[in-house]
């Protein structure tokens, strides 16, 4: 018998006993509304082939990995640096979480403008809203397997929020590091998540939202004025799948197979250029050279934990993400009927715009978190060379100790140094040499006082160097009192009433 | 399977041969420089200069606010130890801070020893320092004395009486001196300030090179100007 016959009755045998084929061409070739064959409906199933590429890429980086405390990073390194494409390996899986978590706001941004959480399907929603918080789950769990300084730090924030939760914290913080701090049993439980539980539950609400989206058909593209209602949506939805509807695959099917096609070669292109996210330095507490900073998804979160004020967090942090939460939850519950498109739903496109930016500019503050010092600047943000040249000897103590005293950790100088407090490249401008003696001594706004840190010389020095931070252009800032006399004069007849 | 098949197969697998071999040099491949060493591991001198001094000594050892490392007569008199000795305990009295574990610093010896033999292999020169007064003083200066070799070697930049001249600014404040150590004033009246057009022992007078004694002299008299107790702010700047 030839090769072909072969299959076939292989094939033959299988089918007779299994009916997928029947079941499947089935399924391929359920009827759409022809609308939805749209390009605003590929993002949930190319995020679905992302999730594909990222069981495939996390089997095969389980193969090699170590779930202890003391091999995790080593064997990071190993894939980075000895396994042939390691590298790439982890790359594609470390990048395929960052192209899963956007596509997955995309989709649910589209769902939610276009009404596709509406009657009847407010299910479909509520599995999608459990996927969210699986893949949210999955990102930092993930974040906690790359066992370097970001996961360790990351994870401690993540406990220490935790361990605010009113008389249970502490016991929480013990069942999620598996003890009282990070050790030996916290990756074990953290593999454990990300490798076994949350994986089986998203495939659960995978497979979930997928046979509801079966069931139920695929959204239509929604038309200003067509309203929905728990009385006609059905019908109605029938007679445009039966009156104009066209097969699942490959009419509908195929804007999804070239976007996802799209998209893994995106994923493959940025992996190859971009390479694998660290591991940074070792997850070693005792190393306190560094700047940890969370993945991309989580750093709007960390830019809300740095602005919030002090006296809200623990309110906030534990009363704010599950009233978010269970807004999204409710949302079908909340407006189940009604207007689906967005061109008649100015609130929601608002909404939308609003999270979106709110998240974006949160983001972007957290990728250089303006809020924290830096604390190498003062010895590694030099002097800017202007600011040097033609000074006096006493400008130029003054210029040194801006450094030694790590003035620079805070303030920038020429566009370099901390961002917590005013650069000082114009401080003279602003203040005159008496307000800067005064800010220094006693501090003021966010800054400490140094008052009791620095001699008389030292303030003598730091002063006469800002004061010359003014613009060749523009005079330094001067006294409001009798501002044509020299300051020393004033100084010396110095009294409150005058 | 046709002859064109296997051509086929041959040069669609020789492809996939090619492309895996360019894998090892696609840009995202991290590179050995990209390996995260622990701080106290760090070897590499520029890191360990960049990182640790170029803040106040300035890029490539110029143009900071401290003193010019990159000086070959300064390199030239002060020797291994000393200048050891300087980076890991720092200077008493000065802004310089100790950078050594044992002294609270986070260098290990090693980093130290590399950072001095960097800094010595990049800048120092032979016979740069050939005649030089030595780096420490080998007795105390007069300052009565000290005034006339000021007059002589010092005050067409600095002003006769040290408040200024061409170069900006007074030598003799009050708080500049308080922050500053007789060894400093030392260094830099032998070795100057060749990015800030500051000149060395020898270029102060053409042909006449200041002496050993001379330079203990003048660092004399500045240190006579030194008060004990600066007065406080605002008002001494302008002394």
């Amino acid at each position: 018998m030839p090769l072909r016959d072969w299959t076939k009755a292989i094939g033959d045998w299988f089918e007779l006993r299994l009916g997928l084929s029947s079941t499947l061409s089935e399924v391929a070739a359920h009827p759409v509304p022809r609308s939805s064959a749209s390009w605003w409906y590929v993002f949930g199933s190319a995020t679905f082939v992302i999730f594909i590429m990222q069981i495939v890429t996390g089997i095969c980086l389980a193969t090699v990995y170590t779930p202890s405390a003391e091999g995790a990073w080593s064997s990071l390194i190993y894939l980075n640096y000895t396994q042939p494409l390691g590298w790439y390996l982890r790359a594609l899986h470390g990048w395929g979480s960052d192209f899963m978590v956007g596509l997955m706001f995309v989709h649910m941004a589209q769902v939610y403008l276009f009404g596709a959480y509406k009657y009847p399907r407010e299910l479909t929603w509520v599995a999608g809203c459990v996927l969210l918080l699986c893949t949210l789950g999955m990102a930092f769990t993930g974040q906690v397997l790359r066992f370097d300084q970001d996961a360790y730090w990351g994870l401690g924030i993540g406990a220490s929020i935790v361990g605010r939760f009113p008389f249970v914290g502490f016991k929480l913080v013990h069942l999620i590091l598996g003890g009282p701090i990070i050790a030996a049993e916290t990756l074990s439980r953290f593999f454990a998540l990300h490798v076994f539980v949350i994986p089986g539950i998203l495939i659960g609400f995978v497979a979930l939202h997928l046979f509801l989206v079966l069931k139920l058909g695929i959204n239509e593209y929604p038309m200003p004025g067509r309203i929905v209602t728990r009385e006609h949506y059905l019908q109605d939805y029938e007679r445009t799948v039966t009156g104009d509807g066209e097969p699942f695959f490959p009419f509908a099917a195929q804007k999804d197979m070239v976007f996802a096609g799209i998209i893994i070669l995106a994923l493959l292109v940025v992996a190859a250029i971009s390479g694998p996210f660290g591991p940074n330095g070792q997850p070693d507490p005792t190393i306190i050279k560094t700047v940890p900073r969370p993945d991309f998804f989580f750093l709007w979160l960390f830019a809300v934990f740095a602005l919030l004020p002090p006296w809200s967090e623990t309110f906030l942090m534990l009363v704010g993400p599950p009233i978010v939460i269970a807004l999204l939850f409710a949302l079908p519950f909340i407006s189940g009927t009604g207007e689906k498109s967005w061109r008649r739903r100015p609130i929601s496109v608002v909404i939308v715009i609003l999270a979106f930016t709110t998240i974006g500019t949160l983001t972007w503050l957290g990728t250089f978190s303006p809020w924290s010092p830096k604390m190498e600047a003062w010895s590694e943000a030099p002097t800017p060379v202007d600011y040097v040249k033609g000074r006096t000897p006493l400008e130029l103590q003054g210029a040194i100790l801006i450094q030694s005293k790590q003035c620079r950790n805070c303030h920038a100088l020429g566009g370099e140094g901390g961002m917590r407090g005013p650069a000082l490249d114009d401080v003279a401008t602003r203040l005159t040499p008496d307000q800067i003696v005064r800010q220094i001594i006693q501090g003021g706004g966010n800054m400490p006082a140094y008052g009791k840190n620095l001699s008389p010389a030292e303030v003598n020095a730091i002063v006469a160097f800002l004061n010359t931070m003014h613009p060749r252009s523009e005079l330094g800032a001067r006294n409001s009192v009798k501002p044509e006399q020299p300051i020393s004069d004033v100084d010396s007849h110095h009294s409150p009433a005058q | 399977m046709s002859a064109r098949r296997h051509w086929g197969l041959a040069l669609s697998s020789s492809m996939l041969a090619l492309g895996l071999s360019a894998c090892n040099s696609l840009p995202g491949r991290p590179a050995r420089a990209d390996y995260p060493l622990r701080p106290s591991a760090v070897t590499n001198y520029s890191e360990l200069y960049n990182e640790n001094c170029a803040g106040c000594h300035g890029v490539d050892g110029k143009f900071g606010a401290a003193f010019a490392l990159n000086n070959p007569v300064y390199l030239g008199i002060v020797d291994d130890k000393r200048l050891t000795n300087i980076v890991a305990r720092g200077v008493d009295g000065t802004a310089m801070p100790p950078f050594a574990a044992s002294a609270g610093g986070a260098l290990t010896d090693e980093q130290i020893a590399i950072i001095v033999g960097g800094m010595r292999k990049q800048w120092a020169r032979d016979g740069a320092a050939e005649g030089a007064p030595s780096y420490a003083t080998n007795g105390p200066g007069d300052p009565a004395q000290g005034t006339k070799v000021f007059a002589t070697f010092c005050a067409s930049c600095h002003g006769a009486d040290g408040k200024g001249g061409a170069a900006p600014g007074s030598i003799v404040n009050g708080s500049f001196l308080a922050l500053t150590s007789d060894q400093d004033l030392r260094a830099i009246v032998i070795a100057g300030r060749p990015d800030l057009g500051h000149p060395d022992w020898k270029d102060y007078l053409a042909g006449e090179p200041m002496t050993a004694q001379q330079v203990s002299d003048v660092v004399a008299w500045l240190a006579s100007k030194r008060p004990a107790m600066p007065r406080g702010a605002s008002y001494a700047q302008r002394n």
